[in-house]
């Protein structure tokens, strides 16, 4: 709850910032203002207060999920001021960006059908505006006119399964709607199953999971890259938690109904994201539907819901979202010197600019899932979890669609080795080598020592 | 009688979604669109809903119906100037749209009619109940969306701003 003021503070006060004159300084009271929300969040480990009439529930999952909301969005207010070369744009892009954030933290700690939604809206809203900040060009506009037209859609289908699941439970409570399903003790009325469903269809949206992920790689490709680099990681992780904590809080003890759909969409999104992913010349559309791969990944945790599942799905998305950062970051400035996006642009970068090279294998290799960094593990954990509820089918297909992943990202890394001719260095800031250092060692330390972020729940 | 305007409200409202999806003229459309408004209106009444179908007149079908015309006037939008779609697309949607609706029909047929939980008491739409729900149950979301407003508002002006060189 103190998260969510403070961070509600924060964003009102960088709007201000134009007003009171202190815009020079809104990156630092951003970035305190991150530290103290962070700060809050830490303290209400363990309490597992409840606020409001049962809106909201701050537990250990909330926690921990708010807290790795708050840490990727602090590293990418460090990577992202060189982008944004107007004063004023910061201001908007900053506060919208808070504004998502606290989004994100609602959908990590709703305990009612309502906040669920409205956190769902103020995560997207202020996306797909950013998605569209770039106004000349007609990418951009494309991509934000895409995203907010297919968003309503799944929107749609969202409130349309929640007010199934209201008419057959009668309240919107997550507690109430669970106590309702044990209840029937098996015999789920099947406005229920609908409603299910209907959400279903309305959060693997959200998640970009096959066959609703056709938005994902025209707005990850049309909007700023800076802006990918945030709905790539935070929203997805926030999507994440939310689409978990729905299941495994509330419809766990229906789980006969909708497990086959999930396993269903695990494996559609792990082929298709991993197989078109081969096929693509522009790294950040391959990074795009690699996105869509680990989607496919984590939803394997929703299915498997034992005790492991989730520090599994924690621990997946710390370590996705670490290294998806550090990509986007490195792709930010190749993309900036070369003037496009494409893989052959990062051609010679390991002569050129070693560090760059050197954090980009990292994440690489993280996100193939190469021992001993942290993707090995987050993909070990959630196979364990899957295999231990005998999904063994689901992990076969998933282990291959890994194997197919190793193939595509090994070519980012044989392209950084790759000669040429021109030896244009890349100028990098000091803050920017600090974050690129940074993200590397914490690949590589989760990589070491998983149970730092994976045993805390 | 209740049963009766039910019916005839639920075939107003349905008759008139499909005129706005099939109609050439998009004015017709949000004309159609209008009907659809009242009808769901009616709905509320029957509902014990009065505030809400208000709410609903006033929001919907006078405010939203505004900003449909006025935007369809800013394109300058009349007769038969919608993009060409592909057969094999509308074909397809028209399919998986149908099948989706057999679905859910199929499903939802054998409901019982007690399944609906039963509401409490018959003054629940009326604004002074309403009132004492959103600001005692429900004031944290009442407060959190203010921040919804608040982004979408900013993301206008940032949008509609010029861009300083």
């Amino acid at each position: 709850m103190n998260t969510l003021i403070i961070l509600s503070a924060v964003g009102v006060l960088a709007l201000f910032s134009e007003m009171l004159n202190f815009k020079k300084a809104l990156g630092a009271i951003i970035l305190l203002g991150l530290v103290g929300a962070f700060a809050a969040d830490v303290m209400a480990w363990n309490t597992n207060r409840h606020y409001y009439n049962e809106m909201m529930v701050v537990d250990n999952f909330s926690v921990a999920f708010t807290g790795l909301l708050i840490v990727i969005t602090f590293l990418w207010f460090i990577m992202s001021p060189d982008f944004f070369r107007e004063p004023s744009s910061r201001i908007d892009h900053f506060a919208l960006i808070i504004f998502a954030l606290i989004g994100g933290q609602l959908m990590t700690s709703y305990n009612n059908m309502l906040m669920l939604f409205l956190g769902i809206e103020i995560l997207s809203i202020p996306m797909f505006i950013l998605a569209g900040s770039n106004k000349s060009d007609l990418k951009s506009n494309e991509a934000a006119l895409k995203y907010f037209l297919m968003a309503a859609f799944a929107t749609g289908f969202l409130l349309f399964g929640m007010a199934l699941i209201y008419g057959a439970t009668g309240s919107f409570q997550i507690q109430n709607i669970t106590q309702f399903i044990k209840s029937q003790q098996g015999n789920i009325p099947v406005m229920l199953v609908a409603g299910i469903l209907m959400m279903l269809v309305g959060l693997a949206f959200k998640v970009s999971a096959a066959p609703f992920h056709f938005w994902t790689p025209d707005v990850y490709t049309g909007s700023p890259t800076v802006i990918t680099a945030f709905m790539s990681t935070v929203v997805k992780t926030a999507a994440f938690a939310g689409f978990f904590r729905l299941f495994s809080m509330c419809f766990e003890s229906s789980s006969a109904t909708w497990a086959n759909t999930i396993w269903a969409l695990s494996a559609l999104t792990i082929i298709i994201g991993n197989v078109t992913a081969v096929y693509q010349t522009s790294f950040k559309r391959m990074l795009a539907y690699s996105s869509i791969s680990h989607a496919g990944y984590m939803l394997m945790a929703i299915l498997a819901l034992n005790q492991y599942a989730q520090g599994s799905i924690l621990f997946y998305a710390t370590a996705y979202s670490i290294s998806s950062i550090t990509a986007f970051a490195v792709l930010l400035l190749v993309s900036h010197l070369a003037g496009n996006d494409s893989i052959e642009s990062f051609n010679g970068l390991a002569k050129k600019n070693p560090l760059l090279a050197f954090a980009t294998v990292l994440a690489m290799l993280s996100l193939a899932g190469i021992p001993p960094l942290a993707g090995f593990f987050a993909k070990y954990y959630i196979f364990t979890a899957a295999l231990q509820q005998h999904y063994t089918g689901l992990v076969i297909i998933a282990v291959m669609g890994s194997l197919i992943g190793v193939y595509y990202y090994f070519r980012i890394i044989i392209a950084l080795f790759k000669s040429e001719n021109d030896d244009v260095v890349i100028p990098v800031n000091n803050t920017f080598k600090v974050f690129l250092v940074v993200t590397s060692v914490a690949a590589l330390l989760l990589g070491i020592m998983p149970q730092l972020v994976a045993g805390i729940l | 009688m209740v049963q009766y305007t039910f019916y005839f409200l639920s075939f107003l409202a349905i008759l008139s979604a499909l005129m706005v999806v099939v109609s050439k003229n998009p004015v017709h459309s949000v004309l159609y669109l209008i009907i659809t408004f009242f009808a769901i209106a009616g709905h509320y009444v029957l509902m014990n809903a009065q505030f809400l179908a208000a709410v609903h007149i006033i929001v919907y079908a006078g405010a939203i119906m505004v900003l449909f015309l006025y935007v369809i006037m800013m394109l300058n939008l009349n007769a038969d100037v919608e993009p060409h779609k592909s057969k094999w697309l509308k074909f397809a949607a028209t399919i998986t749209g149908g099948l989706l609706m057999i679905v859910l029909i199929g499903a939802l047929r054998n409901v019982s009619e007690n399944a609906a939980a039963g509401l409490p008491g018959n003054d629940i739409g009326l604004v002074k109940n309403l009132g004492r729900v959103l600001f005692n149950d429900y004031a944290l979301p009442f407060e959190v969306s203010s921040i919804l407003f608040l982004s979408a508002m900013v993301g206008a002006v940032m949008l509609g701003k010029k861009e300083i060189k």
